[in-house]
């Protein structure tokens, strides 16, 4: 099993009152009133060091994703923080879970970005391509929720292309027209890095991961409890199809949080995990599901869900709430491991990506968790798995990897 | 009312609702499709032979694959008017469908002999905005729409026999169409087209839409060339629905004149 240390890059200050002051934390959440660049320098930096903290622990990949007009994900660019965190690491790979492919104009951007960090790094990258939030995608950036399926699925097939075809070519598409494809650089991994779809519940998406070998991630804030459903869906359509029932074709996200004792985790983490669930994931149902965004026999189900939701607003989460629902694993390193084998036995996933900041919470509690994570759970999960052979992970550089002149020994 | 599936030149179909009796009167339906007891077209049945077609999508959203943008759909709608033998025609539209009659009026001059606005979208004013008709639940569509914030009276736009999720489906497969072509502001260009409308034409919008603020009315009127204007107090979006009578006293008479 794999261990991947995943930043949100959360905005730490958000007012106490915040829920009650504003209609969500997305899109349109004022900047002007809430951000302070200051509190912005030192979050990001710490955010940095908290990733490149991972990877001395020995997580085996590090990863970001994007967000747009969010105060909690800091990064509508990702691409930008691993270009930091390539010249910073040495050894992790780097999961990049967006950049959503139907945002950029041409899309061949997102090749060649991804080709430089890829040759950069030194073939570190793992390449995400998401669909993107209906928040991000059509609200932010303006893109028509009617056609972002068929514009999304055309853009990754022109990456494929401009990674994999020999010569130049043109592409005359529905949403892009070039004349000349030619991306440079070309990256490191031949053919491409493994492509990485982070995705929602939809059966279109399960059928076309397990089709063309893309690994399916489910990145859920509610834990494994409220994902088995979803991953079922998923190996359910593996097996239709008749693709191998690889672990390492799937990938989860995951809270966690590791003390002495569940006690002592309750005293240590609940205040951040209450800020995240009551502050952050402080959503406004008005920018859930544009019309289109989801196929109709999904929209059927989400607007049952909509109406149902509406219905049963609940009061504030409380860390019992929040634990007992599995959203958060939290406890001593004993709970975790047992919960977690739990959730591996039930979701049969190879790549969990652990989220062991939540919130506004200090970079010494960042640090303790990730260092009790490494040390007291990875160890007793790390063998699951091994007769499988993980198809979907950057391989070893073939060529030599330079190491950045300031990270070498005086 | 009839249902009767028409084959276009394009090698697509389209299906057409028809009741009532007289001279013909094409009526493009707004938000809602054509609900089998549509008021308002029986009122217009009263007078008009009602020739209604349910715009692309509205049943099955495959039928938009081609129909790509404004453009195509007002070229989808001259090849429906040729294929049911309409070369010189009155129509009205209503909201999304106003936006339609104006396209094809604008994109086809001649065509249209007698046109007819209400509630009409397509147009933007940075000063005045149109309210975000997709950032928002479906559940909640009928307070932007309504003056009053839900159906009034018998005016309900879903058949009674119909499940409150299965007409919400409905809702959300219209607004779909409506949302490849207006995403994410209602301008794609219809201002700049206007001037290209010859049919005399009447635009009527409500007071108190909370959709589109009623002055739209007046810059319609400006830009078509021989256009009237009317304001109707007490009104939202849902106008014809809203105030059958009052939409109804100005349009018929104007509709019926030579």
């Amino acid at each position: 099993m794999k261990f991947h240390w995943f930043h949100l890059m959360p905005y730490p200050d958000l007012p106490d009152d915040f829920r009650a002051r504003y209609s969500g934390v997305w899109v349109d959440v004022p900047v002007r009133e809430l951000f302070d660049p200051a509190r912005g320098h030192q979050a990001y930096n710490d955010y940095l060091d908290e990733l490149e903290h991972a990877e001395r622990e020995g997580f085996d990949g590090i990863c970001v994703n994007e967000h747009h007009q969010n105060a909690y994900g800091l990064m509508p660019s990702p691409n930008l923080m691993v270009a930091a965190l390539a010249r910073r690491t040495t050894r992790a790979k780097l999961i990049i879970m967006g950049n959503s492919p139907a945002l950029y104009n041409p899309p061949i951007r997102v090749a060649e970005e991804m080709a430089m960090l890829d040759v950069l790094s030194g073939g570190r990258i793992v390449s995400g391509f998401p669909v993107g939030t209906p928040m991000d995608t059509t609200f932010c950036y303006g893109e028509n929720p009617a056609t972002l399926r068929e514009k999304y699925r055309e853009a990754v097939a022109l990456i494929l292309r401009a990674w994999t075809e020999k010569k130049p070519f043109a592409f005359n598409g529905k949403y892009t027209q070039l004349r000349y494809v030619n991306v440079w650089p070309q990256p490191m991994q031949q053919p491409h890095p493994p492509i990485w779809i982070p995705g929602g519940g939809s059966v279109e998406t399960w059928d076309w991961c397990a089709q063309n070998n893309f690994l399916y991630a489910y990145l859920s804030y509610f834990g494994y409890k409220a994902g088995l459903a979803t991953m079922q869906g998923f190996w359910e359509t593996v097996d239709k199809l008749g693709v191998e029932a690889n672990p390492y074709r799937a990938g989860f996200l995951q809270f966690v949080a590791v003390a002495d004792s569940d006690a002592e985790a309750e005293r240590l983490y609940a205040k951040h995990a209450l800020y995240f669930y009551n502050r952050c994931l402080h959503l406004n149902p008005s920018f859930a599901n544009p019309p289109g965004y989801t196929s109709i026999a999904t929209m059927r189900k989400g607007i049952e869900g909509q109406v149902a939701r509406a219905a049963a607003m609940s009061p504030d989460l409380t860390w019992k709430d929040i634990v007992d629902r599995g959203y958060v694993v939290a406890g001593s390193a004993a709970t975790v491991v047992d919960r977690l084998n739990e959730m591996a036995d039930s979701m049969r996933v190879g790549h969990l990506m652990v989220l062991c900041h939540f919130g506004d919470m200090p970079k010494e509690k960042v640090f303790q968790n990730t260092e009790r994570f490494a040390r007291d759970v990875i160890p007793k999960l790390r063998p699951r798995y091994n007769e499988w052979e993980d198809k979907w992970w950057p391989k070893d550089a073939t060529a030599p990897v330079q190491t950045p002149a300031a990270m070498q020994p005086a | 009312m009839n249902i009767e599936t028409v084959r276009l030149a394009s090698g697509r179909s389209q299906q057409v609702a028809k009741t009532g009796a007289g001279p013909v009167l094409v009526w493009l339906h707004g938000l809602h499709g054509v609900p089998a007891h549509d008021p308002f077209v029986a009122a217009l049945a009263t007078r008009f032979n009602v020739v209604a077609p349910i715009a692309p999508g509205f049943n099955d959203l495959a039928e938009l694959d081609d129909i790509r943008d404004v453009h195509d759909l007002a070229l989808h709608y001259d090849d429906l008017l040729s294929a049911l033998g309409l070369d010189r025609v009155r129509v009205v539209g209503h909201s999304f469908g106003a936006m339609i009659a104006a396209e094809v009026a604008a994109h086809s001059p001649g065509r249209i002999s007698r046109l007819g606005l209400l509630s009409p979208i397509g147009l933007w004013r940075d000063d005045h905005p149109v309210a975000d008709l997709f950032g928002r639940p479906y559940t909640t569509i009928d307070k932007l729409i309504w003056a009053g914030g839900q159906p009034i009276g018998t005016m309900v736009m879903r058949d009674a026999s119909t499940s409150p999720v299965e007409s919400l489906v409905t809702l959300a497969r219209g607004m779909t169409v409506v949302a490849k072509f207006l995403w994410p502001l209602p301008d794609k260009g219809l201002r700049r087209r206007l001037y290209r409308i010859t049919s005399p034409s009447l635009v009527m919008t409500g007071a108190v839409d909370p959709l589109t603020p009623s002055l739209y009315a007046e810059d319609f009127r400006a830009g078509i060339r021989d256009a009237k204007a009317f304001v109707i107090a007490g009104a939202g979006h849902m106008l014809p629905y809203e105030q059958s009578n009052a939409v109804c006293e100005q349009l018929i008479p104007f509709m019926k004149s030579d």
